[in-house]
């Protein structure tokens, strides 16, 4: 870390200067576009040091804290702001840096009724985001998952289309209902620990060695995976998704299906497992079953939907599934492959909710049976559309393919008739993207009036995305390197091949 | 009274003896902003004599202590008073309020509040409960214009005098038990092997009902709605903050006199505070007036001060201290944006008056946003901290299932705040507010809610100051 200067606390100021641009915004709040100016500059500055972080941490590494600070917080109850960087949250935290300037950029114009508060709000979002994916401390990690549910339900309940507040709403108690009780479980494991201990801390390294009282353990477990499977969602858990993703703004929506689905597969990855490896692995089997249950159900309902926003949402269940199938396999490559899939989706769907959001902004309509024509009209927005479409739908030398073929076969090395029903998924993934693509793309134009290509802005906003799911399609081993021995580490910590059903 | 235990009495006396004065003054002198001044600053004198002057002795005729403890929640209170008076100097002065009685009242139960949490006896408890709750009944009733107002005040009395019989005759039942007011000697008679344990257990219970009557604890907390609603704004806000808290203070003191008596108690006290969290968080459901919500949100909000007091032990206790002091700004803060609200006439207090507040009230309406957050407990702000302490203070007194109650009651008790926050910013385009329009707030006023939207905040953020100071108390 030579090239650092190693007292700044680096990612924590990562975390603190969305906030202060939230704040710069509502002091800006007279003009507009300053605030949009403002919004830009504050989320491609957390970009370049991403992706200077990445550059420079970035390659093969080991399970090692690439970064790690530790300052002091509440003394008296034992908190700390402690946060790491390793190579799964350098990922993450990458791919965070790069939707909310996408989040910025197609809300650009688009968005038009309290705009200070619109940007304030998603840079909040950015910092709560980034916030839970470097926190070590749970009470650290608690206050930035709950950050992240505030400014996300007001982008719903402001900006969001017809039944936005029922839609807010019902996203917000949902998540709340998760983590209320993941927090009883935080506090009846740093109660145990001070209890054994005499030291009480919420430090995830030393909350790791807590030997529970005997019949705890599955409690507290089963409180922590209840509160990260609402994030992922998870079915049954899930139906709060597709009303928050449809009814949200697009910016909203890029950013719940291509973040914050994330955040609950990554707490389950950095608590859920560590702290209660032993009921962990018993909930493998069930994990697995969900996972599956996911991508067919997913699949099936995105299939029927006539709402396109409403059929990506569908399929970021049935993506998610195949996420967290790769985990419940637990086989080194399974789990390189979710980690990896977890980038892709929220490449590729957030690439697609932009698209979708763009297409409505046309056409005043996302229902499928209206749309359509799209490739007479606006041939480069639809070749966009059919690009990201294809990767979504998992077509080899795109992104999602790399993810899902090692889902795969992990998952085939594990247990084969798993990884035969995966692979069936994905004939369901190509039948509702299929769909998608015929109701949006072929077909004679349904009116007359021209349409507006890909503007600039547009343009500036999927291709970069699209330049990096070519990248992760064909060269993958760029993002894998970072994360692959901790794939390794997870997968022997959850028991290995014997982790499956 | 030795001059040394005056001496060590000082800023009560100081708050108290500003409040006859100002009564004088207030018969020539009817210029309300400079007898606020003369308030604030006899607020801030009592406060800066308890921080700075040392007490010579620690307990002042056997009945009030000049602790630490006690020294800190009188600067809490003077500070409650302050602020009440400075952020209602136009809402009274809009409506007519004799300048003299309103200012020397606030006083008078500041000085009130700091006694009843500065008791060290069952006497002491009563006459700092009876001087304040006496203020009150007038205070409630101060709008002389307004027929809610006196109709609630008369609730509050009737209800309230009830409440002091059966706190006098509770007093008497465990002086008759024990042999002395004194406060962890009175608690003797509860004991074990007391011979007249029944009577001791029996007062014991009468003091519960009175104390659950003034911090309106389900069974006994019917006057609450109504005289929320009927109160003008900032005596409301001093309702809340102030007279719960102090009630609150001391019974801290009461049950860490009680020792292993509070086994007994526990089933009693279990039971109360899943009540006022249940039944609390089904009828502020209800609600369309924002007053009535949040009258019923204080029910809820005592039920969960109650549950920390379950765990006997310091960090128990610390967490219900800082419960209080959370719960008072929080609720200056919500009626403090209320009384900024409120026009020449009226208060806004059905949901339909804040429609749209979030764009024609940046300042005031987000800071009530934070507000109704806060007292739903989310993070950042102080309220999760605050459910934070007494969530870890049941589960280590083995409360679990209280605790499941209260994550029931958080999880439930957000719809209605958010009704408020969705009033505010998610109706229906355009929507025009019903009823006369939001009045802007001065400038005094905004400065008195981001004071405490600053302190909501803080006590989020970086609680460890606080936190190290209560533990330094107890």
């Amino acid at each position: 870390m030579a090239h650092f200067h190693a007292d700044f606390p680096w990612l924590l100021a990562l975390c603190a200067f969305p906030l202060l641009g939230a704040l710069a915004c509502l002091a800006l709040r007279r003009s507009d576009a300053a605030c949009r100016v403002a919004g830009l500059v504050v989320s491609l500055v957390v970009l370049g040091v991403c992706g200077w972080l990445f550059v420079l941490l970035g390659g093969p590494r080991g399970t090692g804290w690439l970064l790690h600070e530790d300052l002091a917080w509440i003394p008296r109850l034992g908190a700390r702001l402690t946060l790491g960087l390793d190579g799964l949250s350098l990922v993450l935290v990458l791919l965070t840096a790069c939707l909310v300037v996408v989040g910025v950029l197609v809300s650009w114009r688009r968005e038009k009724r309290a705009v200070p508060l619109f940007y304030a709000l998603l840079l909040t979002l950015e910092s709560g985001i980034l916030g839970v994916f470097l926190s070590l401390d749970l009470l650290l990690f608690y206050l930035f998952w709950e950050i992240m549910l505030i400014p996300m339900f007001f982008l719903i309940g402001i900006w969001g289309h017809e039944r936005r507040v029922y839609a807010a709403v019902k996203f917000f108690l949902f998540t709340l209902a998760g983590s209320l009780l993941m927090l009883l479980a935080i506090l009846g494991v740093y109660l145990a620990h001070g209890h054994q201990t005499g030291e009480y801390t919420f430090a995830l390294a030393a909350l790791q060695n807590t030997i529970l009282p005997a019949g705890w353990a599955p409690w507290l477990y089963a409180a922590f995976l209840l509160a990260f499977a609402v994030k992922v969602p998870l079915v049954p858990l899930h139906t709060w998704l597709p009303d928050a993703h449809t009814e949200a703004p697009t910016a909203g929506s890029v950013i719940l299906a291509g973040l914050l689905l994330k955040t609950g597969v990554y707490g389950l990855i950095r608590f859920g497992f560590p702290l209660f490896p032993g009921p962990a692995r018993d909930s493998l089997p069930w994990l697995a079953a969900l996972g599956l249950a996911g991508l067919f159900w997913g699949a099936w309902v995105a299939f029927r939907q006539q709402d396109a926003k409403r059929l990506v949402a569908y399929s970021s269940v049935s993506h998610m599934g195949l996420v967290v199938l790769g985990l419940a396999v637990a086989t080194p490559i399974a789990c390189e492959g979710s980690f990896l899939q977890m980038l892709n989706h929220g490449l590729s769907t957030g690439a697609l909710f932009a698209l979708v959001g763009m297409i409505a902004e046309r056409a005043g309509t996302r229902r499928l049976d209206e749309l359509g024509g799209l490739w007479a009209r606006a041939p480069v927005l639809a070749g966009f559309f059919l690009f990201f479409a294809l990767a979504a739908m998992g077509l080899p030398g795109l992104n999602n393919f790399a993810g899902e073929f090692l889902v795969l076969v992990g998952a085939f090395r594990a247990e084969p008739w798993l990884g035969a029903l995966g692979a069936a998924g994905m004939v369901f993934a190509a039948a509702y993207m299929l769909r998608l693509m015929q109701g949006v793309l072929w077909g004679p134009p349904r009116s007359a009036e021209p349409w507006r290509d890909l503007s600039l802005r547009e343009g500036l906003v999927l291709a970069p995305l699209a330049v990096l799911v070519l990248w992760l399609g064909t060269h993958p081993a760029t993002f894998q390197d970072p994360f692959r021995e901790l794939a390794r580490v997870l997968a022997a910590s959850l028991g290995g091949a014997g982790g499956a059903p | 009274m030795s001059l040394a235990e005056l001496f060590s009495l000082l800023p009560v006396l100081v708050l108290a003896g500003a409040s006859l004065l100002v009564l004088m003054l207030g018969l020539w002198l009817k210029h309300l902003p400079s007898l606020v001044a003369l308030g604030v600053a006899a607020c801030a004198a009592a406060g800066a004599l308890a921080v700075l002057v040392p007490p010579e002795v620690m307990e002042v005729g056997g009945m009030f202590s000049a602790a630490r403890y006690a020294r800190f929640f009188l600067v809490l209170w003077a500070g409650v008073v302050a602020w009440t008076l400075l952020s209602s100097v136009r809402y009274a002065a809009a409506r007519r309020f004799q300048p003299g009685e309103w200012v020397s009242l606030l006083l008078f139960a500041g000085a009130g509040m700091a006694l009843l949490s500065a008791a060290t006896s069952l006497v002491g408890m009563f006459l700092g409960l009876e001087a304040f709750t006496l203020v009150l009944y007038i205070l409630i009733a101060f709008h002389r214009g307004s027929a809610a107002g006196t109709e609630a005040g008369l609730k509050y009395l009737v209800l309230g005098v009830t409440a002091t019989a059966v706190l006098a005759f509770g007093v008497a039942l465990v002086y008759a038990s024990a042999g002395t007011f004194h406060l962890p000697e009175a608690m003797a008679g509860v004991a074990g092997d007391s011979p007249l344990r029944p009577l001791g257990l029996l007062g014991w219970g009468m003091l519960l009902v009175a104390i659950g009557f003034k911090v309106s604890l389900v069974p006994f907390h019917l006057w609450t709605p109504d005289v929320y609603q009927g109160a003008p704004a900032p005596v409301a806000g001093l309702l809340a903050a102030g007279s719960k808290g102090a009630m609150f203070s001391a019974v801290v003191g009461l049950l860490a006199g009680i020792g292993l008596g509070l086994r007994d108690l526990t089933p009693v006290l279990w039971a109360l505070s899943g009540l006022s969290m249940l039944l609390g968080t089904l009828a502020a459901l209800r609600q369309e007036n924002v007053k009535r919500m949040l009258a019923y949100s204080s029910v809820v909000h005592m039920g969960f001060v109650l549950m920390g007091l379950l765990d006997a032990g310091p960090e128990g206790q610390e967490a219900v201290v800082f419960y209080l002091v959370f719960y008072a700004l929080v609720s200056l803060g919500a009626f403090g944006v209320l009384t900024a609200f409120s026009g020449e006439e009226g208060e806004p207090q059905q949901l339909a008056a804040f429609r749209g507040a979030g764009y024609r009230h940046p300042f005031l309406a987000a800071a009530l946003a934070v507000f109704m957050l806060a007292l739903a407990g989310v993070p950042p702000t102080g309220g999760f901290m605050a459910k934070l302490g007494v969530f870890a203070a049941a589960i280590r007194a083995g409360h679990l299932p209280l605790a499941l109650v209260g994550v029931l009651a958080s999880l439930v008790s957000l719809v209605y705040y958010l009704k408020l926050v969705i009033a505010m910013y998610m109706s229906a385009e355009g929507a025009p507010p019903s009823g006369s329009p939001l009045h802007r707030g001065t400038r005094l006023e905004a400065a008195c809610v981001g004071v405490c939207l600053l302190g909501v905040l803080l006590l989020g953020l970086a609680p460890g100051a606080l936190l190290d100071w209560i533990g330094s108390l107890l």
